[in-house]
């Protein structure tokens, strides 16, 4: 019985992944995992700091860590960088103007070491605004195609605000990284 | 019998937990370490000289002497490098380089010295010791970086590249990279619905519910204008304007507004964020909590629109009660409990009264 109990107690600690979500400022990070999460998305406030948001996914746990993106704060992104399964990384698709910005960053970020193990999932945000680009389209901006060949990768437009396309784009997340730790499943 | 062997293993056991008698090839290798150090410590003994620095020395291991010496090579790399420093015109001297290499490497000959002595120093001496070598790097940077300009002409080269395409001296241009291309790569021209590149001009704009005009709207390098825009819409861009009137019917989505100048905003919204904003006056309805960032001498005050319908239009975009955040605002560059220096709540008597506005122009 205690045996059992500890080794169940072990199995389900290994069933933990660690998601970090980062972004440019405005491009509905927080909306997304609350929105996901079944929770109310009517009142967000700019994220000053981060939130830390954990639930469960088919078997797995899910920490998922919601960091502020905006540009005084983009600094401190990297203490988050340590341990990290799944990085999510959120473009508003409606904001042209800001996109090689959001390019700049995508690339300071890939260059991270301790991120090269991580799966990416590249979320094309707020599909539902009129005028808004094309997940193909941010893919070409943002030249995805160049990415360091043993990246796990994958872009997927999305709506925080409808809740479209989430669910199939962190399904995708939690199988490939599951397919890489958790091989033996 | 039986209890005898028990005692004689228990005996064979307990030994053998300390080094001396291990197994003996274990036992053959402490011997020979034995043996090495014995040995160097014989020849430091015999040949007190066999160091560079340790000239001045004659007593053997002596904490006193070793402190003497040290502050000394301290005292003479200093002086050099102040010398270096003070030089009228460093680039034209054509020593300047070697003469650094010559302090980098007697700093790196004292931190040797203090590594070889660190055996018989006391841990305290190790360390200030250590403290004042990686201070005289320190130093020796400082002046390396003040001399020689080179590294420092390099990387403003990097930053200004990234400057150019933020400051507002580039006037005329209408929206960054994207747009150049997408005519590359032959997809569809990225341009989002908006004003741009105006001066002195009333601009209006009515959205009609459920049209599909309803998505995202840029005002853009305006100068002088008033705008007015009427019915809800998804979301807002505001980039570069100076000395204009902004009036904006409810914003279903967020309002990113950056590098403004002496402007007014009212404005209705779910997410504020404000980024370079100075001397502007904004009159706000938000779901949320408005952010500003890198801003200064900004004021706010409850919001003040009017124009036919309004009441219908923000009750469908969910903010038709005030909410009170407009004076809620958090300063991202001023993380502390004391009221931000960046902002202010609008004095009563400096308000503007309520705006109606019309699609006509008044």
């Amino acid at each position: 019985m205690g045996l059992l109990s500890i080794i169940r107690k072990i199995k389900r600690k290994e069933k933990e992944m660690r998601i970090l979500m980062v972004g440019l400022d405005n491009s509905g990070k927080t909306t997304i995992v609350l929105k996901i999460n079944g929770e109310d998305t009517s009142v967000i406030s700019p994220t000053l700091g981060f939130n830390i948001k954990t639930m469960t996914y088919n078997k797995y746990t899910l920490n998922i860590w919601d960091v502020g993106g905006q540009r005084t704060i983009r600094s401190y992104w990297r203490n988050y960088f340590e341990q990290t399964d799944g990085l999510v990384w959120v473009v508003d698709s409606s904001d042209l103007r800001r996109l090689d910005d959001c390019k700049y960053e995508l690339d300071n970020l890939l260059k991270e070491e301790r991120l090269s193990g991580a799966s990416l999932l590249i979320l094309a945000n707020k599909q539902d605004i009129q005028g808004a680009l094309s997940p193909d389209e941010i893919a070409k901006v943002l030249n995805l195609e160049a990415m360091d060949k043993t990246r796990h990768w994958r872009i997927m437009g999305c709506s925080a605000y409808t809740g479209e396309g989430l669910l199939e784009a962190f399904d995708w997340l939690v199988q490939d990284i599951a397919s890489r730790i958790y091989v033996l499943d | 019998m039986e209890e005898g062997e028990a005692i004689s293993s228990l005996n064979n056991i307990t030994p053998s937990t300390t080094p001396k008698t291990l197994d003996p090839i274990a036992q053959s290798k402490h011997a020979a370490l034995l043996e090495r150090l014995s040995k160097k410590s014989h020849t430091r003994q015999s040949n007190p000289d066999n160091s560079p620095s340790s000239l001045s020395n004659p007593p053997f291991e002596s904490t006193q002497s070793f402190l003497s010496l040290f502050s000394q090579s301290k005292l003479s790399i200093e002086s050099h490098l102040s010398r270096i420093h003070q030089t009228p015109h460093p680039h034209s001297n054509p020593q300047l380089k070697s003469d650094l290499q010559n302090v980098s490497m007697s700093i790196s000959d004292l931190e040797k010295l203090v590594a070889e002595k660190s055996y018989f120093l006391p841990s305290y001496e190790v360390r200030s010791c250590l403290k004042t070598v990686s201070d005289l790097k320190q130093t020796l940077d400082n002046v390396t970086s003040d001399v020689v300009p080179k590294k420092k002409f390099g990387f403003k080269n990097k930053s200004t590249k990234k400057d150019i395409s933020l400051s507002n001296a580039v006037e005329k241009t209408q929206i960054g990279n994207p747009i150049v291309e997408s005519e590359n790569t032959g997809s569809r021209v990225w341009d989002s619905p908006g004003f741009k590149v105006k001066e002195n001009e009333v601009l209006v704009k009515q959205f009609e519910v459920g049209s599909e005009e309803v998505g995202e709207f840029t005002l853009s390098d305006l100068r002088g204008c008033e705008v007015r825009l009427m019915g809800c819409l998804r979301a807002l861009f505001v980039n570069k304007l100076r000395d204009c009137r902004v009036y904006v019917g409810p914003v279903l989505g967020s309002v990113l507004i950056e590098e403004v100048e002496g402007c007014v905003f009212v404005l209705a919204s779910h997410q504020i964020r404000i980024h370079h904003a100075r001397g502007c006056d904004f009159y706000l309805r938000v779901r949320s909590r408005p952010i500003i960032e890198d801003s200064s001498g900004v004021r706010f005050a409850p919001y003040c629109l009017r124009y036919d319908g309004i009441e219908r239009d923000l009750g469908e975009a969910n903010i038709g009660e005030e909410t009170g955040n407009w004076a809620n605002v958090d300063d991202f560059r001023w993380l502390r409990a004391v009221q931000s220096p960046n902002w202010s709540v609008l004095p009563d008597c400096e308000r503007v009264g309520t705006v109606a506005i019309q699609s006509l122009e008044s």
